[in-house]
């Protein structure tokens, strides 16, 4: 396929698919509210004696921030919109589904492999996320539990993974699977032939 | 995956975190990024005037009778710019190529983003309860989709392909 009517057709096709992958995505957003709260929830819990994070999912896919060792976890220390972590699956499904030139089974297998960093990715997410609202949004708390250090590295982890990393990280994903589709080399000449020998 | 793709993936991520942790800094984002986002809200409330809405700017906040949108990081288009920038610069291409990609391509992201203020300011100020959605999953997806197509025709366009390896 030609380069340039690959960007066209990529365009075409992505107008195409963003609307069943929004529609997919927002189908699917309470079982994954629900799997990214119990996953994450055990993962905060790996680095913390005794286990004190709760993260419960309220109505319209709160996340909602307690600890037991704060107010016996019955105050909110912090609610977000679960939405906000993951919406980037539309982006992600959509620049793969609409590929042009690629079989779609080959499509679907990228894009599965794709969604396994992706899960990966908002889990991770998830953590730095809680544990920057411990390390710095809970005023002697987070001075009393964390250093300088853990403070920044809180902070700066959550800042990176959310706004640069969350949005880049479809795109990177899609030009690692597809690079031969949009950077493919020239067709070599073909070599000439050496006239046979009578 | 081949070399190519690692090198174009290692220096894709190490040019954003830098262009982001440079952002971040505070004397760039005073001088540079403050002033930037406030030309944004001026532009775009100028855009809103031109539609025959009546508002007023005031440093990065744009004001009408009934709603305010306050720009900041994440909606003067700054980010998108800064991953088309790190994939323009680490994906292999002759240099005039990069500067043209650069040049258009920051034109184009700051048109995409002017239509998203004032999109966004119209939903505030008409349908409220849409503008929370709208803000963040319609928006933020459209305009990096976009940022990504620029970066694809561009790559396709006016990049020239690569010689063939030697057989």
């Amino acid at each position: 396929m030609e380069r340039v009517a690959f960007a066209r057709l990529l365009a075409r096709n992505a107008l195409l698919w963003i609307v069943p992958a929004a529609i997919l995505w927002l189908v699917l957003t309470p079982l994954y509210n629900r799997y990214l709260v119990a996953t994450g929830e055990t993962l905060l819990h790996l680095g913390e004696s005794p286990d004190s994070t709760r993260l419960y999912l309220r109505d319209q896919g709160v996340l909602r921030i307690t600890r037991l060792d704060i107010g016996g976890g019955q105050s909110a220390l912090h609610e977000a919109a679960l939405s906000d972590f993951h919406f980037d699956w539309i982006l992600l499904a959509t620049l793969f589904l609409a590929t042009p030139g690629v079989a779609m089974a080959r499509r679907l297998r990228a894009l599965a492999w794709a969604a396994l960093v992706l899960l990966v990715f908002h889990l991770l997410l998830l953590v730095f996320y809680v544990e920057s609202i411990y390390a710095t949004a809970l005023g002697d708390w987070s001075a009393r539990h964390y250093g300088a250090l853990a403070r920044n590295f809180w902070g700066l982890g959550k800042h990176t993974l959310n706004l640069p990393f969350k949005f880049a990280l479809p795109f990177a994903l899609w030009a690692a699977s597809f690079w031969q589709s949009f950077a493919q080399p020239e067709e070599a000449p073909p070599a000439p032939r050496k006239p046979r020998r009578r | 995956m081949r070399k190519r793709e690692v090198v174009f993936l290692v220096l894709f991520l190490g040019l954003l975190g830098a262009g982001f942790a440079l952002l971040s800094y505070n004397p760039v984002n005073d001088h540079l990024v403050e002033p930037f986002t406030a030309m944004v809200a001026r532009v775009s409330g100028g855009m809103l005037r031109l539609l025959g809405q009546p508002v007023a700017m005031e440093g990065t906040v744009i004001r009408g009778p009934s709603f305010a949108v306050n720009i900041r990081n994440g909606c003067n288009g700054l980010e998108t710019l800064i991953i088309f920038a790190s994939a323009v610069l680490a994906f292999p291409a002759p240099w005039r190529s990069r500067l043209i990609g650069l040049v258009l391509g920051s034109l184009a992201i700051q048109a995409i983003n002017l239509v998203r203020v004032v999109a966004l300011y119209l939903t505030g100020a008409y349908a409220p309860s849409w503008f929370d959605n709208s803000h963040t999953v319609v928006w933020q997806t459209i305009v990096i989709l976009c940022g990504v197509l620029l970066w694809v025709f561009w790559a396709t366009r006016f990049v020239p392909r690569p010689a063939p390896a030697e057989r």
